[in-house]
């Protein structure tokens, strides 16, 4: 391959790089300003999130016994 | 009919074209609008604290905001995230932990709600500040997470290089170790930073322990700190564990039940709730001697002298930028940080102890700083009062002081939790250094001023004159009954020294009992019937943010 073709692929791929660049940054720009951050988070990702909180199984505290330390490490 | 109706709409299209100053948008758009004209209270959507679109601050502001601050922040919490533990341990964290999941993902909308109308020197300085409580905030839930035994995967040997410990047990106290372990508050992240970035989450605690009967009038940081382990939603990631008796005794009753649930070696370290008589000071010093020997019996560690003075010395570096700092808040206009930076990062770092992240922050925060001064930079053009809050603040709503100042122009300059730990720690000598950190350690968050006896309560009077603040805000935390009892000492005070103070009820970390929009209400009613001014943004005055984070 001559080297005037391998700039100009190399260009192109430099243009295509750099125009997928540029529309990633404007669109997150987008994203930033119009606070859809946040707004994924709040009304989306965090309900889900409580929901699957308030449905985990959990052990109960309760029903541990007052001071199960093993021998040797009691509480100074 | 339909034709002059045309012709009128068409008119005054026209019209408003001709006499809209094109000159003027121009300049907003450049340079954004100023302060008496954001409107900023338009921008929230319904009751949920989001925005239809985030502020316009001018160009360069904005682009800054985006660059160096929303995109930094992400990108830095990626990196941080990487750099502890990894995606995959923060993915399971988020999935296993209600405190994790629920309230550190929107950290961004944290720093938008601390940060709204700032410009300039103020918008960098600030979101430094923010940028070191992120960054601490992560590494230690990243450790946790990593030392976590209690699920599969868990690190055991880090597990038992790691010392638990109450958030009011100052870092300071894990400096001769620092070397050979390291040391994660208990209820720091998973409970304090919480009620500030998203106040939904500590509710579920609060319910919990009062879901087995706890009354619902102690203190409801104890509560909540309690509530944590009733809930099942604390890792387990130290093999022992340190307390206190934190801000004040009301901690003891929840203090007995963490140690049931914790169920580990324990060591409880009481600090007088008054301290002036030197022989209190002595027993501390006992009391700090014995949580070392617990310590390296427990941990197999060796007391470390250079390693203690070294740490002593770095957070005595911290200190004297702290001084720099009130100095420049106190006797100019040019301070960059807001009220809400100021009071939350020096909290974080003085119970925290001695980190990297501090020295970086604070060399970020000195450029800018000696930036302004040196260039006489108004950084809060539109202060219309100096105030200083005193007792302790609301935390569920800690950017209060961001909208007192663009809704009325209220500049808090300084709190009095940012005044607690006002001192250097001497380190020619063990006997000197360890009466210095039993004093500090004494001071503990909201302690000193609050429930030390009433010479420190009073300290306002003074640290009023050396701010030179004109107004007082009072916090009046509902459950605190060490405070309650001086309520009416405070108000004869006011009225013979005839200061305007504003006391500002709250429940500490429960939204439920005070809710935002009461707390702008008494404001708002005091600058308004006392003070008779006009708010600098009506917008701000009346809204509702009752489901914000």
């Amino acid at each position: 391959m001559s080297t005037r073709r391998k700039i100009k692929m190399a260009l192109k791929a430099a243009k295509v790089v750099g125009g997928i660049g540029l529309l990633t940054y404007v669109g997150l720009f987008i994203v930033f300003f119009f606070d859809l951050d946040g707004k994924l988070l709040y009304h989306v990702v965090e309900p889900f999130l409580v929901k699957h909180y308030d449905a985990m199984e959990r052990k109960n505290p309760l029903e541990s016994p007052y001071k199960d330390v093993p021998k040797g490490q009691e509480t100074l | 009919m339909k034709i002059k109706s045309v012709k009128e709409t068409l008119f005054s299209a026209v019209k408003t074209v001709k006499e809209v100053d094109y000159k003027k948008i121009a300049n907003d758009f450049v340079y954004g609008k100023p302060h008496g004209e954001r409107r900023l209270g338009d921008l929230y959507i319904g009751n949920t604290g989001l925005y239809k679109h985030r502020e316009w601050r001018g160009i360069k502001d904005t682009m800054y905001y985006f660059n160096n601050i929303w995109l930094y922040t992400y990108a830095t919490m990626i990196g941080d995230i990487m750099k502890y533990g990894g995606p995959v341990t923060f993915i399971k964290g988020v999935w296993r932990y209600r405190w994790l999941g629920q309230t550190y993902l929107p950290v961004l909308h944290w720093y938008d709600r601390g940060l709204e109308g700032l410009r300039g020197p103020a918008l960098r300085a600030t979101a430094w500040h923010y940028r070191g409580m992120a960054s601490e905030t992560i590494y230690q839930f990243m450790t946790m997470l990593k030392a976590d035994v209690s699920r599969s995967g868990g690190d055991q040997k880090l597990h038992d290089r790691i010392v638990g410990h109450d958030e009011t047990v100052w870092g300071g106290i894990f400096y001769p170790y620092m070397d050979q372990l390291d040391h994660i508050p208990l209820q720091m992240i998973p409970y304090l930073v919480t009620c500030h970035v998203n106040n939904h989450t500590v509710l579920n605690y609060i319910d919990a322990v009062q879901g087995i009967g706890l009354p619902g009038d102690p203190c409801p940081m104890c509560q909540a700190e309690c509530g944590l382990f009733i809930a099942d939603d604390m890792p387990d990631y130290c093999p022992i564990v340190i307390t206190s008796n934190e801000a004040c005794d009301g901690s003891v009753a929840t203090s007995i039940l963490q140690d049931w649930m914790i169920n580990k070696p324990l060591f409880a370290m009481p600090q007088p709730m008054q301290f002036d008589d030197k022989s209190l000071v002595k027993y501390c010093m006992r009391e700090i001697e014995e949580a070392w020997q617990f310590i390296e019996k427990e941990m197999g560690v060796k007391f470390n002298w250079e390693e203690l003075k070294r740490n002593l010395e770095r957070q005595n570096k911290l200190q004297r930028f702290e001084w720099e700092k009130w100095d420049v808040a106190a006797n100019t206009n040019y301070y960059p940080v807001n009220s809400v930076g100021q009071a939350l990062y020096r909290i974080y770092y003085s119970q925290d102890g001695d980190r990297q992240i501090w020295h970086d922050m604070d060399k970020r925060v000195r450029k800018i700083m000696n930036y302004t001064v040196e260039n006489q930079i108004e950084t809060f053009p539109m202060t219309r009062h100096r105030v200083i809050a005193w007792s302790c603040a609301p935390i569920y709503y800690s950017n209060w002081t961001t909208w007192a100042y663009n809704c009325w122009g209220l500049n808090v300059v300084i709190n009095m939790d940012s005044l607690m730990f006002d001192m250097e720690i001497r380190t020619d000598s063990y006997e000197h250094a360890l009466e210095d950190m039993a004093i500090y350690h004494e001071w503990a968050p909201m302690r000193r001023m609050v429930v030390g006896g009433l010479q420190h309560v009073f300290e306002l009077w003074e640290n009023m004159e050396k701010f030179h603040c004109d107004m007082v805000i009072m916090y009046d935390q509902l459950h605190c009954k060490g405070m309650q009892g001086c309520h009416g000492l405070f108000e004869d005070e006011f009225r013979a020294r005839d200061i305007h103070a504003i006391w500002i009820p709250h429940a500490l970390p429960d939204k439920r009992t005070v809710p935002k929009s009461e707390i702008r209400s008494v404001i708002n009613d005091y600058m308004t019937t006392v003070m008779q001014e006009t708010p600098l943004d009506p917008s701000l005055v009346d809204f509702d943010d009752d489901m914000s984070w």
